[in-house]
C-alpha cells in the first residue's frame, strides 16, 4: 500500500471523510480550516474559511454539491463545494460535535455539547440541495438528551431512526420522524464514552470504536450486537471497507495519558480486522500521535486516517489486499461463481 | 497423534468460519429484502442517492444546452 501524505492542517484532525465517488476527501481540524483533497494524488483542491473555532465534524451530501460542518465556534455551516462559498449559518448556544447527512440529503442532523446549562441535544435541520435556495432557520426537531449526553449520531437507512452513542458507552434509537426515544441499550463498558459511528453503505448497520477499547458492529433496526472487535487501545475511530468485508479502527494513547509516549508505545496503527470472523489481519504504521479519524473510500480503492499530529494519510490498496482470503471465503466465491455458470448454461 | 490433533483444531475452526459466513450472507439477504420491501411501500426509490445524482446531472445537461444556444 503506497501511502500518501497531506500535510495542510497546523493541529489535530478531528474528521475526515469521502464523497460518494470516493475522488474527494474532505478534513477538518482544531485549525479552523476545512480543506478537500483529491484522493487520487492528494493534492489540495481548496480550502473553506469562515469558522472561528476548532471544526470538530464535517458531512458531505449525497451529490458532493453541499457541504456541513460543525464547530466550537457554536455554529453548523453550509458550504457550496465547488466554490466554497459560505450558504447557511445556524447558531447553537454550545458547541457542534457531529453533524451527519440523511441518505437522500433533505435532512441534516447536528450533536450539540452539554454545557453551562445546556444539555447536550441532537437537533434536526430541513435541506434544500440547490446552491441558490434559501435554507430554513428553522430546527425542525430537537431532541434533549437528559440522561447521558450524545457524543455521535447518524441517520439510518430511510431515515426511519437516529441512532446516537453516548458518553456512558451506551447507544439509543430514536424514531427518525418524531424523536422518541425507542431503546436505549448499554453497549460499552460504562462510562466509556462512545467516540465514532459509521455507517454501512446501506445504512442497515454500523460500526461503532469507544474509550473502552472495543469497536463493534450494530443492527439500526434491532441494536443487535452483531460483532465485537477487541483491541489493546482506547479507541477515536473505526470504519467499514467496501469491496472487502473488513472494519479499520484506529486510536492511540493520547500522549497526556501516559508517561512517556513513544510511537510504538501509543499504538499509533491502524487496525485490520476481517468483519466477519472479528479476527485482526493487520496494521498500518505512520502516524506519530493517536488516529482521530479513519474513512473508507466508498469505492473500496483506499483509506485514509488523520491522527493528533496533524496528518492525513491516504492509503490506496494494492492487489496483495484485493486477493487476500480466507480458505472459506474463497470456497464460497468459488460456489457462487459456479452457480453463475450454471445459470448461464441454462439460459 | 500432535498432528491429528492440529488437523482436527483446523476442522474446527474452519467449520466455525464457515458457520459465520452462512450467518452473516443469511442475515444480508433477509435485511436487504426487508427494506427493499419498506422503500416500495413507501414508494421510494431503491437508491435514493443514485436518483439524486441523475437529477442533478439532467440539470446541468440542460445548463449546457442552454449556453449552447446564446
Amino acid at each position: 500500500m503506497r501511502p500518501i501524505l497531506l500535510s495542510g492542517h497546523e493541529r489535530a484532525l478531528t474528521q475526515i471523510k469521502y464523497n460518494r465517488d470516493g475522488d474527494l476527501l474532505f478534513s477538518v481540524s482544531k485549525d479552523q480550516q476545512i480543506c478537500v483533497w483529491f484522493a487520487h494524488n492528494g493534492e489540495r483542491l481548496g480550502t473553506y474559511h469562515g469558522h472561528q473555532g476548532a471544526i470538530w465534524t464535517i458531512d458531505v451530501d449525497p451529490t458532493s454539491t453541499i457541504l456541513a460542518s460543525g464547530s466550537a465556534d457554536n455554529t453548523i455551516r453550509l458550504w457550496e463545494i465547488k466554490t466554497g462559498r459560505l450558504l447557511k449559518t445556524w447558531d447553537f448556544p454550545t458547541a457542534v460535535k457531529r453533524v451527519e447527512f440523511s441518505e437522500d440529503g433533505s435532512k441534516l442532523l447536528g450533536v450539540t455539547e452539554k454545557r453551562m446549562g445546556h444539555l447536550g441535544t441532537i437537533v434536526v435541520l430541513d435541506i434544500k440541495l440547490d446552491v441558490d435556495a434559501e435554507q430554513s432557520d428553522e430546527k425542525v426537531m430537537t431532541i434533549v438528551c437528559e440522561d447521558s449526553k450524545p457524543t455521535v449520531a447518524g441517520w439510518s437507512y430511510l431515515s426511519k431512526y437516529i441512532i446516537a452513542g453516548h458518553e456512558d458507552g451506551s447507544i439509543s434509537q430514536f424514531d427518525g420522524k418524531n424523536g422518541d426515544l425507542l431503546y436505549n441499550i448499554p453497549i460499552h463498558e460504562l462510562n466509556q464514552p462512545i467516540t465514532d459511528l459509521q455507517w454501512s453503505h446501506d445504512r442497515t448497520y454500523f460500526i461503532t470504536a469507544s474509550k473502552d477499547k472495543t469497536s463493534k458492529l450494530i443492527t439500526a433496526k434491532d441494536l443487535e450486537v452483531l460483532k465485537t472487535y477487541p483491541a489493546d487501545t482506547p479507541l477515536n475511530s473505526a470504519t467499514i471497507t467496501r469491496k472487502k468485508d473488513y472494519v479499520i479502527l484506529g486510536g492511540g494513547q493520547a500522549a497526556m495519558d501516559v508517561t512517556t509516549t513513544s510511537a510504538r508505545q501509543g499504538k499509533f496503527e491502524a487496525r485490520f480486522y476481517h468483519k466477519i470472523f472479528e479476527s485482526e489481519i493487520g496494521r498500518v504504521r505512520g502516524h506519530f500521535g493517536p488516529l482521530n479519524t479513519v474513512a473508507a473510500d466508498p469505492t473500496g480503492k483506499s483509506y485514509a486516517s488523520g491522527g493528533e499530529d496533524g496528518y492525513v494519510r491516504i492509503h490506496h490498496f494494492d492487489k496483495g489486499y484485493y486477493d487476500f482470503m480466507y480458505e472459506v471465503e474463497r470456497e464460497r466465491q468459488n460456489k457462487l461463481n459456479q452457480q453463475q455458470q450454471q445459470q448461464a448454461a441454462t439460459a | 497423534e500432535d498432528a491429528e490433533r492440529i488437523s482436527s483444531a483446523d476442522v474446527a475452526v474452519v467449520e466455525a468460519r464457515r458457520r459465520l459466513l452462512e450467518e452473516w450472507f443469511a442475515w444480508r439477504e433477509a435485511i436487504t429484502q426487508e427494506v427493499a420491501e419498506e422503500r416500495e411501500i413507501y414508494g421510494l426509490p431503491a437508491d435514493p442517492a443514485a436518483e439524486l445524482i441523475k437529477a442533478k446531472d439532467a440539470e446541468h445537461a440542460g445548463d449546457a444546452e442552454e449556453q449552447v444556444i446564446e
